[in-house]
Protein backbone atom coordinates (compact mmCIF):
# COMPACT_ATOMS: atom_id res chain seq x y z
CA UNK A 1 0.00 0.00 0.00
CA UNK A 2 1.43 3.18 -0.78
CA UNK A 3 0.68 6.82 0.75
CA UNK A 4 1.85 9.70 -1.24
CA UNK A 5 3.94 12.66 1.08
CA UNK A 6 0.60 14.85 2.53
CA UNK A 7 -2.00 12.30 2.21
CA UNK A 8 -3.55 10.11 5.12
CA UNK A 9 -3.47 6.38 5.92
CA UNK A 10 -6.29 5.24 7.71
CA UNK A 11 -5.52 3.50 11.25
CA UNK A 12 -7.86 1.23 12.91
CA UNK A 13 -6.98 0.34 16.57
CA UNK A 14 -8.75 -1.08 19.19
CA UNK A 15 -8.27 0.63 22.79
CA UNK A 16 -9.87 -0.35 25.68
CA UNK A 17 -11.89 -2.59 24.33
CA UNK A 18 -13.42 -0.18 21.63
CA UNK A 19 -12.13 -0.30 17.98
CA UNK A 20 -11.54 3.38 16.32
CA UNK A 21 -11.01 4.41 13.06
CA UNK A 22 -9.50 7.65 11.97
CA UNK A 23 -7.50 8.91 8.86
CA UNK A 24 -4.10 10.57 10.06
CA UNK A 25 -0.92 11.47 8.76
CA UNK A 26 1.60 9.12 8.26
CA UNK A 27 3.84 11.06 11.10
CA UNK A 28 0.71 11.38 13.58
CA UNK A 29 2.70 10.15 16.86
CA UNK A 30 0.69 6.95 18.66
CA UNK A 31 0.49 9.10 22.02
CA UNK A 32 -1.71 12.06 20.02
CA UNK A 33 -3.39 9.89 18.29
CA UNK A 34 -4.55 8.81 21.74
CA UNK A 35 -5.03 11.74 23.21
CA UNK A 36 -5.70 13.82 20.85
CA UNK A 37 -7.95 11.74 18.56
CA UNK A 38 -9.55 9.50 20.95
CA UNK A 39 -9.90 12.00 23.66
CA UNK A 40 -8.04 9.63 26.48
CA UNK A 41 -5.71 11.78 27.96
CA UNK A 42 -5.09 9.52 31.09
CA UNK A 43 -1.61 9.06 29.32
CA UNK A 44 1.17 11.61 29.07
CA UNK A 45 3.89 13.25 27.41
CA UNK A 46 7.04 14.18 29.62
CA UNK A 47 10.01 14.04 27.06
CA UNK A 48 8.63 13.39 24.18
CA UNK A 49 12.63 11.18 23.40
CA UNK A 50 11.51 8.25 24.76
CA UNK A 51 13.18 8.57 28.13
CA UNK A 52 10.71 9.05 30.32
CA UNK A 53 8.32 6.69 30.22
CA UNK A 54 5.22 8.61 31.28
CA UNK A 55 3.70 7.76 27.81
CA UNK A 56 3.78 3.88 28.19
CA UNK A 57 0.97 1.90 26.94
CA UNK A 58 0.17 -1.57 26.34
CA UNK A 59 0.57 -2.41 22.71
CA UNK A 60 -0.13 -6.38 21.53
CA UNK A 61 0.38 -7.35 25.01
CA UNK A 62 3.55 -5.37 25.45
CA UNK A 63 4.66 -2.10 27.01
CA UNK A 64 6.05 0.63 24.47
CA UNK A 65 6.51 4.09 24.65
CA UNK A 66 3.89 5.84 22.66
CA UNK A 67 5.87 9.01 22.00
CA UNK A 68 8.13 6.93 19.71
CA UNK A 69 5.62 4.72 17.61
CA UNK A 70 3.74 5.93 14.86
CA UNK A 71 -0.14 5.74 14.96
CA UNK A 72 0.09 3.88 11.62
CA UNK A 73 2.40 1.24 13.59
CA UNK A 74 -0.56 0.45 15.42
CA UNK A 75 -2.92 -0.32 12.87
CA UNK A 76 -4.52 -3.35 13.73
CA UNK A 77 -3.78 -3.45 17.05
CA UNK A 78 -5.10 -3.55 20.67
CA UNK A 79 -4.00 -1.42 22.66
CA UNK A 80 -4.66 -0.32 26.69
CA UNK A 81 -4.20 2.67 28.09
CA UNK A 82 -4.35 3.83 32.03
CA UNK A 83 -8.03 4.40 31.75
CA UNK A 84 -8.10 0.74 30.31
CA UNK A 85 -6.99 -1.41 33.81
CA UNK A 86 -9.40 -0.99 36.31
CA UNK A 87 -12.86 -1.22 35.63
CA UNK A 88 -15.28 0.46 37.86
CA UNK A 89 -12.87 0.96 40.48
CA UNK A 90 -8.96 1.35 40.66
CA UNK A 91 -6.89 -1.93 39.89
CA UNK A 92 -4.42 -3.25 42.26
CA UNK A 93 -1.80 -1.80 40.99
CA UNK A 94 -3.11 1.40 41.06
CA UNK A 95 -4.72 1.12 45.01
CA UNK A 96 -1.37 0.06 46.19
CA UNK A 97 0.27 3.07 44.35
CA UNK A 98 -2.45 5.02 46.27
CA UNK A 99 -1.41 3.81 49.48
CA UNK A 100 2.19 3.35 49.51
CA UNK A 101 1.89 7.10 48.25
CA UNK A 102 4.10 6.14 45.53
CA UNK A 103 3.03 9.57 43.81
CA UNK A 104 3.15 13.20 44.54
CA UNK A 105 2.34 15.23 41.51
CA UNK A 106 1.36 12.25 39.46
CA UNK A 107 2.62 13.28 35.92
CA UNK A 108 4.47 9.61 35.96
CA UNK A 109 2.29 7.58 37.26
CA UNK A 110 -0.12 6.45 34.31
CA UNK A 111 3.68 5.50 32.46
CA UNK A 112 4.36 4.26 36.00
CA UNK A 113 0.98 2.02 36.55
CA UNK A 114 1.10 0.87 33.01
CA UNK A 115 5.01 -0.08 33.24
CA UNK A 116 4.27 -2.11 36.15
CA UNK A 117 1.28 -4.33 34.64
CA UNK A 118 3.83 -5.12 31.58
CA UNK A 119 6.05 -6.48 34.19
CA UNK A 120 3.67 -8.37 36.78
CA UNK A 121 2.22 -10.28 34.02
CA UNK A 122 5.36 -11.60 32.38
CA UNK A 123 6.80 -11.50 36.16
CA UNK A 124 4.21 -12.01 39.00
CA UNK A 125 6.78 -12.15 41.78
CA UNK A 126 9.49 -9.98 40.70
CA UNK A 127 12.52 -9.41 43.30
CA UNK A 128 13.69 -6.04 44.00
CA UNK A 129 16.80 -5.95 41.52
CA UNK A 130 13.79 -7.30 38.95
CA UNK A 131 11.72 -4.31 39.71
CA UNK A 132 14.21 -1.83 39.27
CA UNK A 133 15.41 -3.30 35.58
CA UNK A 134 11.66 -3.37 34.67
CA UNK A 135 10.86 -0.03 35.67
CA UNK A 136 13.95 1.93 35.05
CA UNK A 137 12.66 3.26 31.99
CA UNK A 138 10.33 5.17 33.92
CA UNK A 139 11.36 8.50 35.40
CA UNK A 140 9.68 9.68 38.24
CA UNK A 141 10.70 13.36 39.40
CA UNK A 142 9.09 13.56 42.80
CA UNK A 143 8.87 10.58 45.10
CA UNK A 144 12.76 9.18 44.63
CA UNK A 145 11.32 5.60 43.97
CA UNK A 146 11.56 3.83 46.96
CA UNK A 147 7.30 4.03 47.38
CA UNK A 148 7.27 3.28 43.50
CA UNK A 149 8.88 0.27 44.40
CA UNK A 150 7.22 -0.55 48.02
CA UNK A 151 4.07 -0.06 45.94
CA UNK A 152 5.05 -2.24 42.80
CA UNK A 153 5.85 -5.01 45.74
CA UNK A 154 2.41 -4.62 47.01
CA UNK A 155 1.01 -4.91 43.79
CA UNK A 156 2.38 -7.96 43.30
CA UNK A 157 0.85 -9.79 46.43
CA UNK A 158 -2.24 -8.50 45.71
CA UNK A 159 -2.85 -9.99 42.18
CA UNK A 160 -1.76 -13.44 43.35
CA UNK B 1 -1.60 21.07 18.89
CA UNK B 2 2.44 20.75 19.05
CA UNK B 3 5.29 23.23 19.12
CA UNK B 4 7.27 20.09 19.96
CA UNK B 5 9.87 18.26 17.90
CA UNK B 6 7.77 16.83 14.96
CA UNK B 7 9.12 15.30 11.82
CA UNK B 8 8.75 16.17 8.47
CA UNK B 9 5.96 15.45 6.04
CA UNK B 10 6.84 11.80 4.79
CA UNK B 11 4.97 8.91 2.29
CA UNK B 12 4.49 5.70 3.91
CA UNK B 13 4.71 2.26 1.72
CA UNK B 14 3.23 -0.72 3.12
CA UNK B 15 4.71 -3.92 1.23
CA UNK B 16 3.49 -6.91 1.38
CA UNK B 17 6.62 -9.00 0.22
CA UNK B 18 10.51 -8.38 0.77
CA UNK B 19 11.02 -8.23 -3.16
CA UNK B 20 8.28 -4.96 -2.67
CA UNK B 21 10.66 -3.57 -0.54
CA UNK B 22 13.59 -3.70 -2.43
CA UNK B 23 11.91 -2.82 -5.53
CA UNK B 24 10.60 0.41 -3.73
CA UNK B 25 14.01 1.27 -2.39
CA UNK B 26 15.30 0.86 -5.59
CA UNK B 27 13.33 4.13 -6.39
CA UNK B 28 15.28 5.88 -3.80
CA UNK B 29 14.58 8.62 -1.20
CA UNK B 30 13.10 6.24 1.50
CA UNK B 31 13.78 4.90 4.82
CA UNK B 32 13.33 1.58 6.33
CA UNK B 33 10.99 1.80 9.67
CA UNK B 34 11.83 -1.47 11.84
CA UNK B 35 11.42 -0.71 15.71
CA UNK B 36 11.43 2.95 15.32
CA UNK B 37 13.76 3.48 18.29
CA UNK B 38 16.16 4.87 16.53
CA UNK B 39 14.39 6.07 13.32
CA UNK B 40 11.54 8.20 15.16
CA UNK B 41 13.96 10.24 17.24
CA UNK B 42 15.63 11.13 13.79
CA UNK B 43 13.07 12.23 12.61
CA UNK B 44 11.91 14.06 15.44
CA UNK B 45 15.32 15.98 15.22
CA UNK B 46 14.94 16.12 11.79
CA UNK B 47 18.36 14.92 11.02
CA UNK B 48 16.79 13.22 8.15
CA UNK B 49 14.36 13.82 6.44
CA UNK B 50 13.04 10.95 3.63
CA UNK B 51 10.35 11.12 1.49
CA UNK B 52 9.20 7.93 2.47
CA UNK B 53 9.09 5.54 5.71
CA UNK B 54 9.31 2.09 4.11
CA UNK B 55 6.92 -0.39 7.32
CA UNK B 56 9.41 -3.73 7.44
CA UNK B 57 6.99 -4.33 10.12
CA UNK B 58 4.36 -5.75 7.73
CA UNK B 59 7.08 -8.72 7.33
CA UNK B 60 7.16 -9.65 10.40
CA UNK B 61 6.39 -12.96 10.13
CA UNK B 62 9.21 -13.64 7.60
CA UNK B 63 11.80 -11.78 9.16
CA UNK B 64 11.88 -12.25 12.75
CA UNK B 65 12.69 -16.17 12.94
CA UNK B 66 15.61 -17.66 15.47
CA UNK B 67 16.81 -20.62 13.83
CA UNK B 68 18.88 -23.56 15.07
CA UNK B 69 20.90 -24.41 11.99
CA UNK B 70 23.21 -26.82 14.40
CA UNK B 71 26.93 -25.04 14.34
CA UNK B 72 25.01 -21.75 14.07
CA UNK B 73 22.16 -19.72 14.60
CA UNK B 74 20.44 -17.28 12.38
CA UNK B 75 18.58 -14.56 13.48
CA UNK B 76 15.97 -12.73 11.32
CA UNK B 77 16.62 -8.88 11.30
CA UNK B 78 13.48 -7.69 12.79
CA UNK B 79 13.94 -9.90 16.24
CA UNK B 80 13.47 -8.14 18.88
CA UNK B 81 15.76 -6.84 21.34
CA UNK B 82 12.91 -8.73 23.87
CA UNK B 83 12.80 -12.09 22.21
CA UNK B 84 16.18 -12.63 21.87
CA UNK B 85 16.63 -12.17 25.22
CA UNK B 86 13.96 -14.53 26.52
CA UNK B 87 14.76 -16.90 23.53
CA UNK B 88 15.89 -20.54 24.59
CA UNK B 89 18.36 -21.35 21.62
CA UNK B 90 20.10 -18.02 21.78
CA UNK B 91 20.40 -18.60 25.29
CA UNK B 92 21.83 -21.80 25.39
CA UNK B 93 23.90 -21.56 22.07
CA UNK B 94 24.75 -17.83 21.53
CA UNK B 95 24.48 -17.24 25.27
CA UNK B 96 26.48 -13.68 25.12
CA UNK B 97 23.86 -12.29 22.66
CA UNK B 98 21.02 -13.01 25.20
CA UNK B 99 22.86 -11.51 27.73
CA UNK B 100 23.68 -8.37 25.38
CA UNK B 101 20.20 -7.78 24.59
CA UNK B 102 18.76 -7.90 28.30
CA UNK B 103 21.28 -4.90 28.68
CA UNK B 104 19.58 -2.95 25.62
CA UNK B 105 17.93 0.09 26.93
CA UNK B 106 14.76 -0.50 28.77
CA UNK B 107 12.32 -2.90 28.70
CA UNK B 108 9.77 -0.54 26.56
CA UNK B 109 12.06 -0.10 23.63
CA UNK B 110 13.54 -3.70 23.72
CA UNK B 111 9.90 -4.71 23.40
CA UNK B 112 10.10 -2.83 20.21
CA UNK B 113 13.39 -2.12 18.95
CA UNK B 114 15.14 -5.19 16.73
CA UNK B 115 18.28 -6.33 15.93
CA UNK B 116 18.75 -5.49 12.60
CA UNK B 117 17.58 -1.92 13.57
CA UNK B 118 20.25 -1.22 15.77
CA UNK B 119 23.31 -3.15 13.55
CA UNK B 120 21.56 -1.37 10.78
CA UNK B 121 21.81 2.12 12.61
CA UNK B 122 25.64 1.27 13.83
CA UNK B 123 25.74 3.65 16.47
CA UNK B 124 29.10 3.79 18.05
CA UNK B 125 27.94 2.66 21.37
CA UNK B 126 25.35 0.56 20.57
CA UNK B 127 25.72 -3.12 22.08
CA UNK B 128 25.60 -5.47 19.70
CA UNK B 129 28.10 -4.82 16.95
CA UNK B 130 30.72 -5.55 19.79
CA UNK B 131 29.03 -9.00 20.14
CA UNK B 132 28.61 -9.36 16.47
CA UNK B 133 32.46 -8.61 16.51
CA UNK B 134 33.41 -11.42 19.21
CA UNK B 135 31.24 -13.87 17.28
CA UNK B 136 32.74 -13.21 14.12
CA UNK B 137 28.96 -13.26 13.16
CA UNK B 138 27.79 -12.89 9.10
CA UNK B 139 24.97 -10.73 7.65
CA UNK B 140 23.20 -11.04 4.79
CA UNK B 141 22.16 -7.84 3.07
CA UNK B 142 18.84 -8.13 0.28
CA UNK B 143 18.83 -6.06 -3.05
CA UNK B 144 17.17 -6.40 -5.92
CA UNK B 145 20.41 -7.13 -7.24
CA UNK B 146 20.65 -10.28 -5.04
CA UNK B 147 22.12 -11.28 -1.99
CA UNK B 148 25.57 -11.07 -0.55
CA UNK B 149 27.00 -12.05 2.81
CA UNK B 150 29.60 -9.60 5.36
CA UNK B 151 31.64 -10.68 8.04
CA UNK B 152 30.79 -8.13 10.75
CA UNK B 153 34.36 -6.63 10.97
CA UNK B 154 33.58 -5.66 7.30
CA UNK B 155 30.00 -4.31 8.09
CA UNK B 156 31.02 -1.42 10.37
CA UNK B 157 32.32 1.34 8.59
CA UNK B 158 32.34 4.38 10.98
CA UNK B 159 29.42 6.12 13.69
CA UNK B 160 26.60 5.52 11.94
CA UNK B 161 28.00 3.80 8.72
CA UNK B 162 27.94 0.08 7.76
CA UNK B 163 28.86 -1.93 4.41
CA UNK B 164 24.76 -1.51 3.52
CA UNK B 165 23.89 0.46 0.27
CA UNK B 166 20.32 2.55 0.60
CA UNK B 167 18.72 0.42 -1.69
CA UNK B 168 19.51 -2.98 0.42
CA UNK B 169 18.18 -4.21 3.55
CA UNK B 170 19.70 -6.18 6.23
CA UNK B 171 18.17 -10.04 6.16
CA UNK B 172 19.83 -11.38 8.93
CA UNK B 173 22.56 -12.38 11.26
CA UNK B 174 24.28 -15.57 11.64
CA UNK B 175 26.05 -16.59 14.90
CA UNK B 176 28.65 -19.34 14.95
CA UNK B 177 28.06 -21.82 18.03
CA UNK B 178 30.76 -22.32 19.82
CA UNK B 179 30.82 -24.91 22.73
CA UNK B 180 32.34 -24.92 25.81
CA UNK B 181 33.06 -21.01 25.55
CA UNK B 182 32.95 -18.53 29.16
CA UNK B 183 31.18 -15.46 28.14
CA UNK B 184 30.62 -11.76 29.31
CA UNK B 185 29.47 -8.13 28.45
CA UNK B 186 30.36 -5.81 30.53
CA UNK B 187 28.58 -2.38 29.80
CA UNK B 188 29.22 0.48 32.08
CA UNK B 189 26.94 3.46 31.95
CA UNK B 190 26.29 6.72 33.57
CA UNK B 191 22.40 5.93 34.60
CA UNK B 192 20.10 3.05 33.68
CA UNK B 193 19.20 2.49 30.41
CA UNK B 194 22.17 4.39 28.93
CA UNK B 195 23.96 3.91 25.81
CA UNK B 196 27.26 2.53 27.11
CA UNK B 197 29.65 4.66 28.11
CA UNK B 198 32.15 1.67 27.46
CA UNK B 199 31.06 -1.65 26.57
CA UNK B 200 33.10 -4.82 26.72
CA UNK B 201 32.05 -8.25 25.13
CA UNK B 202 33.75 -11.28 25.77
CA UNK B 203 33.89 -15.01 24.36
CA UNK B 204 36.47 -17.28 25.79
CA UNK B 205 37.67 -21.00 25.88
CA UNK B 206 40.05 -21.12 28.81
CA UNK B 207 41.02 -25.27 29.99
CA UNK B 208 44.20 -25.00 32.22
CA UNK B 209 45.46 -22.07 29.65
CA UNK B 210 43.73 -20.14 27.47
CA UNK B 211 42.85 -21.39 24.11
CA UNK B 212 40.72 -18.89 22.31
CA UNK B 213 40.01 -15.47 23.23
CA UNK B 214 37.85 -12.84 21.54
CA UNK B 215 36.99 -9.18 23.06
CA UNK B 216 34.97 -6.71 21.47
CA UNK B 217 34.36 -2.94 22.36
CA UNK B 218 32.08 -0.48 22.02
CA UNK B 219 31.96 3.07 22.86
CA UNK B 220 35.27 4.09 22.75
CA UNK B 221 35.78 4.78 18.96
CA UNK B 222 34.43 5.45 16.00
CA UNK B 223 33.11 1.91 15.28
CA UNK B 224 33.31 -1.20 17.35
CA UNK B 225 36.73 -2.62 17.53
CA UNK B 226 38.20 -6.10 18.67
CA UNK B 227 41.92 -6.17 18.82
CA UNK B 228 42.79 -9.39 16.95
CA UNK B 229 46.80 -9.16 17.26
CA UNK B 230 46.98 -8.15 20.89
CA UNK B 231 44.44 -11.07 21.97
CA UNK B 232 46.64 -13.12 20.47
CA UNK B 233 49.48 -12.21 23.53
CA UNK B 234 47.26 -14.15 25.76
CA UNK B 235 46.14 -17.30 24.05
CA UNK B 236 48.40 -20.39 24.50
CA UNK B 237 49.25 -18.86 27.98
CA UNK B 238 48.44 -19.69 31.62
CA UNK B 239 47.37 -16.14 32.72
CA UNK B 240 47.93 -13.74 35.23
CA UNK B 241 46.76 -11.26 36.85
CA UNK B 242 50.17 -9.00 35.75
CA UNK B 243 49.23 -10.39 32.07
CA UNK B 244 45.92 -8.97 32.33
CA UNK B 245 46.87 -5.59 33.55
CA UNK B 246 49.63 -5.35 30.50
CA UNK B 247 47.01 -6.17 27.90
CA UNK B 248 44.74 -4.08 29.17
CA UNK B 249 46.72 -0.59 29.47
CA UNK B 250 48.06 -1.84 25.22
CA UNK B 251 44.46 -1.75 24.69
CA UNK B 252 43.75 1.32 26.12
CA UNK B 253 46.68 2.91 24.27
CA UNK B 254 44.69 1.68 21.23
CA UNK B 255 41.93 3.40 22.01
CA UNK B 256 40.04 6.65 20.30
CA UNK B 257 36.92 7.00 22.58
CA UNK B 258 35.08 10.26 22.02
CA UNK B 259 34.56 13.00 24.53
CA UNK B 260 30.80 13.42 25.03
CA UNK B 261 28.25 14.12 27.49
CA UNK B 262 29.43 10.56 28.56
CA UNK B 263 32.26 11.28 29.23
CA UNK B 264 35.88 12.39 28.25
CA UNK B 265 38.00 10.48 26.13
CA UNK B 266 41.05 10.16 28.63
CA UNK B 267 38.30 9.20 31.03
CA UNK B 268 37.19 6.19 28.89
CA UNK B 269 40.36 4.83 28.19
CA UNK B 270 40.97 4.30 32.27
CA UNK B 271 37.55 3.65 32.17
CA UNK B 272 38.19 0.72 29.15
CA UNK B 273 41.49 -0.22 31.34
CA UNK B 274 39.90 -1.39 34.36
CA UNK B 275 36.54 -2.70 33.25
CA UNK B 276 38.88 -5.01 30.58
CA UNK B 277 41.04 -6.37 33.68
CA UNK B 278 37.50 -6.57 35.90
CA UNK B 279 36.35 -8.72 33.43
CA UNK B 280 38.60 -10.77 32.19
CA UNK B 281 39.59 -11.41 35.49
CA UNK B 282 36.47 -12.93 35.67
CA UNK B 283 35.76 -14.91 32.84
CA UNK B 284 39.46 -16.27 32.35
CA UNK B 285 39.36 -17.17 35.92
CA UNK B 286 42.39 -15.24 37.51
CA UNK B 287 42.50 -14.88 40.95
CA UNK B 288 44.53 -11.37 41.99
C1 LIG C 1 15.63 5.29 25.39
C2 LIG C 1 16.48 4.45 24.46
C3 LIG C 1 17.58 3.79 24.98
C4 LIG C 1 18.36 3.01 24.15
N1 LIG C 1 19.43 2.39 24.69
C5 LIG C 1 20.21 1.61 23.93
C6 LIG C 1 21.32 0.91 24.48
O1 LIG C 1 21.57 0.95 25.68
N2 LIG C 1 22.08 0.18 23.65
C7 LIG C 1 21.81 0.07 22.31
O2 LIG C 1 22.54 -0.63 21.62
N3 LIG C 1 20.76 0.69 21.77
C8 LIG C 1 19.95 1.46 22.54
N4 LIG C 1 18.90 2.11 21.98
C9 LIG C 1 18.64 1.96 20.53
C10 LIG C 1 17.78 0.73 20.32
O3 LIG C 1 18.55 -0.43 20.50
C11 LIG C 1 17.12 0.66 18.94
O4 LIG C 1 16.17 -0.37 19.01
C12 LIG C 1 18.01 0.33 17.78
O5 LIG C 1 19.13 1.16 17.72
C13 LIG C 1 17.28 0.49 16.47
O6 LIG C 1 16.43 -0.59 16.22
P1 LIG C 1 15.01 -0.35 15.64
O7 LIG C 1 14.47 -1.68 15.28
O8 LIG C 1 14.23 0.47 16.54
O9 LIG C 1 15.36 0.39 14.24
P2 LIG C 1 14.77 1.71 13.60
O10 LIG C 1 14.83 2.82 14.55
O11 LIG C 1 13.48 1.40 12.96
O12 LIG C 1 15.86 1.92 12.45
C14 LIG C 1 17.17 2.37 12.74
C15 LIG C 1 17.93 2.58 11.41
O13 LIG C 1 18.21 1.34 10.79
C16 LIG C 1 17.58 1.24 9.51
N5 LIG C 1 17.08 -0.13 9.44
C17 LIG C 1 16.26 -0.76 10.33
N6 LIG C 1 16.12 -2.06 10.01
C18 LIG C 1 16.85 -2.26 8.90
C19 LIG C 1 17.12 -3.41 8.08
N7 LIG C 1 16.60 -4.61 8.36
N8 LIG C 1 17.91 -3.25 7.00
C20 LIG C 1 18.45 -2.04 6.70
N9 LIG C 1 18.25 -0.93 7.43
C21 LIG C 1 17.46 -1.04 8.51
C22 LIG C 1 16.51 2.32 9.51
O14 LIG C 1 16.24 2.77 8.21
C23 LIG C 1 17.14 3.37 10.38
O15 LIG C 1 18.05 4.13 9.64
C24 LIG C 1 18.07 2.90 22.77
C25 LIG C 1 16.97 3.56 22.24
C26 LIG C 1 16.17 4.34 23.07
C27 LIG C 1 14.98 5.02 22.48
S1 LIG D 1 7.07 11.08 26.66
FE1 LIG D 1 7.45 9.15 25.84
S2 LIG D 1 9.12 8.48 26.97
FE2 LIG D 1 8.85 10.50 27.70
S1 LIG E 1 5.03 11.70 41.01
FE1 LIG E 1 5.76 13.52 40.12
S2 LIG E 1 7.02 12.72 38.52
FE2 LIG E 1 6.50 10.97 39.60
Amino acid sequence: MLVRPGEKVKVKVKVNGIWYEKEVEPRKLLVHFIREDIGLTGTKIGCDTSTCGACTIIMNGKSVKSCTLFAFQANGAEITTIEGIGDSKLHPIQEAFKDNFALQCGYCTPGMIMQTYFLLKTNPNPTEEEIKDGLHGNICRCTGYQNIIKAVKDAAGRMR
Amino acid sequence: MRCNMYPTIFGLYEPSSIYDTLDFLDNGNAKIIAGGQSLIPMLKLRVIQPKFLVDLNKLRGDLDYIEDRGKSIGLGSLATHAKISTDQIVKSKIPLLSVTASKVGDMQVRNLGTLGGSVSNADPSADYPAVLLAYDATLTLISSGGERKVKASEFFKGPFSTELKDNEILREVEFPVLEGYAYKYEKIVRRAGDFAMVGIAVLAKVSDKVEDLRIAYTGVGEKAYRPYELEKELVGKKVTRDDLEKFAEKVSATLTPPSDSRGSSSYRKKVAKIATIKTLSEVLGVVS
